[in-house]
C-alpha cells in the first residue's frame, strides 16, 4: 500500500512549472497589448529625444564647451527609456497580476498548489516568468539602442548597461508587487487596484513630500521611482542594489505566504510580519551601505581625479551646516554638484539643515539664509557657493592641504550628433508592431500533439 | 473483499463561517480501494468537508488521520489530491499543454500519460484550448489531471456533473479502474443515482453534521427504507 512518503519524496521538475507560466502570460493578450502600446511610445520618445539633441549638438558643433555638456546617456538613453518606465509603472502590474490573479478566479491555485512543488518555488517560477516578460516588454528600447548606434551615436557601455540593470530591477520589483497583490486578492480586478496603489502612490510620494526633512524625508525615500533615479544618473550604488533586491525578495516571500489557501489567516500574519521585519532589517543594513560607483562616463558623481585622491585622505569629520530651505533651488544645486558628491568620496560627512521647518519665503529677511558653513578639524568656514570650484579650495584650506594640480587630458568631450532620426518610425510605428503581432499569432497557434496521444480513440 | 483498514481517517472535523456552523464534529474514514460517497442537500457541507480534508480550508478543530498519526495540512498533498468543483483553469492554454504539465510534474510515462487521455477520451481536444471546451470536456481533463497524480486517495467535488446519463457510466468505469489500482475515493456526489451505481459506502451529511455512515444494506438496516433516495429523505 502506497502511503504519503511515497509520494513525498517525489522532486519535480522546475522546467516544466517556469514553461508553464511562461506560456501563461504568453497566452494571453495582456503582454502583447502592452508591446504594441509600448513600441510608438518609446519610438516617438527617441525621435523626439534625438530632435532635441540634435538641436543642442549643432549650437555646439564648434564650441567644445557646450560639446562637454552633450551626454548621450541625459540627451537619448533616458528619455527613451522614459516610455518604459511609463509603461512598467502603469501597464506591467496587469500583465504580471496574469501570473497568478487568473489562477485564483479560475480555481486553477487549487491544482496547482496540490502539486509537488513549494509555494516558495511556484512564486520563484512566477518570477522568472516575470523577467522573461520584462526582457519581451524591453524588445523597443533595446532597438533603441540599436538604432541609435547604426545612426553613428555614442554609446558608453558601463552606462548604458547600469540603465539597463535599474530598469530589470524596476521592473521586477513592480511585478513582484503585482505578484503580492494578486497573492492577497480575491480577483485580479482587486490586485490591479493595490498595485497601482503603490506604482502611482510612489508618485504622489514624489510630488507631494518633493524636499521634505525628517521623517517626511525618509518616507519620499519609499518612493519606487528612487529606484531608478541613481541608475539614470550612472551611479551604481551597492546599498541601494541590495535594498531593492530586498525589497524583491520581500514581496516575493509575501506573495508566497499569502500563496496557499488552506493557511490560516493568523499563521499568514505571523509569517508577513516575520519577513517584512527580515526585509526592514536588510533594508536598514543596506542603508548604511555607501558604498557605490560613479560608472558614468563624464564621471558627473564625482569630483575631478585629482580631487577625488585628495580628498580621500581627509580622514576626520567633516560637519556641512546649510542654511538654506530643502525646496530652495540653490540647496538642490549644492547637493547635486558638492554634497552627494562628498558624501560618495568622504568617509564621515554629516549635513545638517540649520533651516529645518523653514520656506524660502519666510527666510528672506534672515541675513545667513544662503550662507553653508564647513567645520573640518576644529576649523569652519562659511560660503555661499554651490559649485564645486569654490567649495573645495576651502576644504583644502581648512585641512590644510595644497590644491591638487588638474590632471589634463581626462575631461569629458562630450559627443554631439546632428541627426534625424524620423526613419526609426518605420520600425516604431510599422515593423515592430508587425513583427509583435506575428508573434502573438504564433503564440496562439495550436500546438504539435505528441504522436503518442493521438490514435487513441477512446469513449467519445 | 476490501481491506477494512481505515487508511485515512476524518476525526471530529468542525468548520465555523461567521458565527454560523459549516461542519460540526464530522468523523468517518476510508479505505483503501474503495468508493466513498458524500451525499448530503445543496449547502449541507459537502464542498466545505472536501476543501478542509484537503487542507485547502483551515478547519476550526478535528484532524486528519493518516495510518493512525495526525496528518497536518501542509502534508495533505502528499496523500491526497482533490479535485474541485466548477474549475475551469488555465483556459487560455492548449489541453495538450497542461496534460504535458502534470505528467512532466509527477514524472508519467509516455505510456502512462497516452493510457489516462484514452480512458477519460480527451484525444480529439488535445489541441484545443481550455477556453474552447465543452463542460463535459473540461471534467474530463480535469479526471485526466486527477488520473495523473499519484496520491493514494482521490477527492472529488461532483465527478459526474456534466456529464450525460451514458458519458457519467463510461467515467464511473475509469473510477473504477482506478479503485480497482488501490486508489481510494472520496466522492461529493448530489445526485443519489449516480451515488448509488457507484460508491461502496456514503457519508450522508445534513446542516454540516454527519446522519449516518455505511454502505446501502447497512444505511437500509438503519433507516428501513429500500432506496437510496428514500434512506436520505429519511435520515436527513
Amino acid at each position: 500500500m502506497r502511503s504519503p512518503e511515497s509520494v513525498a519524496p517525489h522532486r519535480a521538475p522546475i522546467r516544466p512549472l517556469v514553461m508553464k507560466e511562461v506560456r501563461e502570460i504568453v497566452s494571453g493578450r495582456a503582454l502583447w497589448t502592452l508591446l504594441l502600446i509600448l513600441s510608438p511610445l518609446v519610438g516617438y520618445s527617441f525621435v523626439q529625444a534625438v530632435a532635441l539633441y540634435s538641436e543642442a549638438s549643432s549650437a555646439a558643433r564648434d564650441a567644445p564647451v557646450l560639446a562637454s555638456g552633450l551626454s548621450p546617456l541625459d540627451g537619448v538613453l533616458v528619455p527613451s527609456f522614459g516610455a518604459l518606465y511609463l509603461a512598467v509603472t502603469l501597464l506591467f502590474p496587469f500583465v504580471a497580476i496574469r501570473a497568478l490573479g487568473h489562477e485564483k478566479e479560475s480555481g486553477a491555485l487549487r491544482l496547482l498548489v496540490q502539486l509537488p512543488y513549494a509555494a516558495p518555488t511556484l512564486i520563484a517560477a512566477k518570477m522568472a516568468a516575470i523577467a522573461i516578460e520584462w526582457l519581451v516588454a524591453s524588445v523597443p528600447v533595446i532597438s533603441v539602442l540599436l538604432i541609435w548606434r547604426l545612426m553613428g551615436g555614442h554609446l558608453n557601455a558601463p552606462e548604458t548597461l547600469n540603465l539597463l540593470l535599474g530598469h530589470l530591477l524596476y521592473g521586477l520589483l513592480v511585478g513582484t508587487i503585482a505578484l503580492f497583490s494578486s497573492s492577497i486578492s480575491d480577483s485580479a480586478a482587486t490586485a490591479a487596484i493595490v498595485a497601482l496603489a503603490f506604482t502611482i502612490g510612489s508618485w504622489v510620494l514624489d510630488f507631494g513630500l518633493a524636499g521634505q526633512t525628517g521623517w517626511l524625508e525618509w518616507i519620499s525615500g519609499l518612493s519606487l521611482t528612487q529606484v531608478l533615479r541613481s541608475f539614470e544618473q550612472g551611479l551604481l550604488s551597492l546599498g541601494l542594489l541590495l535594498g531593492v533586491v530586498a525589497a524583491i525578495v520581500a514581496f516575493a516571500a509575501l506573495a508566497a505566504v499569502w500563496l496557499h489557501p488552506g493557511v490560516p489567516a493568523r499563521a499568514k500574519l505571523i509569517r508577513s510580519v516575520a519577513a517584512v521585519t527580515t526585509a526592514c532589517g536588510v533594508l536598514a543594513l543596506a542603508a548604511q551601505i555607501k558604498l557605490s560607483f560613479d560608472v558614468s562616463e563624464d564621471r558627473r558623481n564625482s569630483f575631478p581625479a585629482a580631487d577625488q585622491r585628495e580628498l580621500a585622505e581627509l580622514r576626520l569629520p567633516l560637519v556641512v551646516t546649510v542654511r538654506l530651505a530643502p525646496e530652495d533651488p540653490r540647496y538642490v544645486d549644492l547637493r547635486r554638484n558638492v554634497l552627494s558628491k562628498l558624501e560618495r568620496v568622504l568617509p564621515h560627512v554629516t549635513v545638517r539643515l540649520a533651516t529645518a521647518g523653514q520656506s524660502v519665503v519666510g527666510s528672506t529677511n534672515d541675513e545667513s539664509y544662503g550662507e553653508v558653513e564647513y567645520s573640518y578639524d576644529g576649523r569652519s568656514a562659511k560660503s555661499r557657493s554651490t559649485s564645486h570650484r569654490e567649495v573645495l579650495p576651502i576644504l583644502y584650506e581648512l585641512a590644510g592641504k595644497p590644491i591638487p594640480t588638474a590632471v589634463s587630458g581626462a575631461e569629458y568631450p562630450g559627443y554631439p550628433l546632428v541627426a534625424r532620426a524620423d526613419l526609426a518610425f518605420i520600425w516604431f510605428l510599422g515593423m515592430l508592431p508587425l513583427l509583435i503581432g506575428a508573434a502573438w499569432w504564433r503564440s496562439h497557434h495550436a500546438p504539435r500533439i505528441p504522436a503518442h496521444l493521438l490514435n487513441h480513440g477512446g469513449p467519445a | 473483499m476490501k481491506a477494512r483498514t481505515g487508511l485515512l481517517e476524518v476525526a471530529g472535523l468542525s468548520k465555523q463561517y461567521g458565527g454560523q456552523r459549516g461542519l460540526t464534529e464530522v468523523s468517518f474514514d476510508v479505505h483503501p480501494g474503495e468508493v466513498l460517497g458524500i451525499i448530503g442537500p445543496n449547502g449541507a457541507g459537502k464542498t466545505t468537508l472536501l476543501e478542509a480534508i484537503a487542507g485547502m480550508l483551515p478547519a476550526d478543530a478535528g484532524r486528519v488521520l493518516w495510518q493512525g498519526a495526525v496528518l497536518p495540512a501542509s502534508h495533505r498533498h502528499e496523500a491526497l489530491y482533490y479535485l474541485p468543483d466548477a474549475v475551469w483553469p488555465w483556459h487560455e492554454q492548449f489541453v495538450t499543454r497542461i496534460v504535458e504539465f502534470f505528467a512532466a510534474a509527477y514524472g508519467r510515462s509516455r505510456e502512462q500519460v497516452a493510457a489516462v487521455v484514452r480512458s477519460v477520451g480527451l484525444s480529439s481536444v488535445l489541441g484545443k484550448r481550455i477556453s474552447s471546451l465543452s463542460k463535459g470536456f473540461n471534467r474530463r481533463l480535469m479526471l485526466a489531471l486527477a488520473l495523473l497524480t499519484p496520491q493514494p486517495f482521490l477527492l472529488m467535488d461532483e465527478p459526474f456533473d456534466g456529464f450525460d446519463l451514458r458519458q457519467a457510466r463510461e467515467i464511473m468505469g475509469v473510477l473504477r479502474e482506478v479503485t480497482g489500482r488501490g486508489r481510494g475515493l472520496v466522492l461529493a456526489i448530489h445526485q443519489l443515482m449516480d451515488a448509488e451505481r457507484v460508491c461502496d459506502r456514503f457519508v450522508l451529511l445534513a446542516d454540516g453534521r454527519v446522519r449516518a455512515v455505511g454502505t446501502l444494506d447497512e444505511l437500509r438496516a438503519q433507516s428501513a427504507k429500500a432506496s437510496l433516495e428514500d434512506i436520505f429523505l429519511a435520515l436527513t
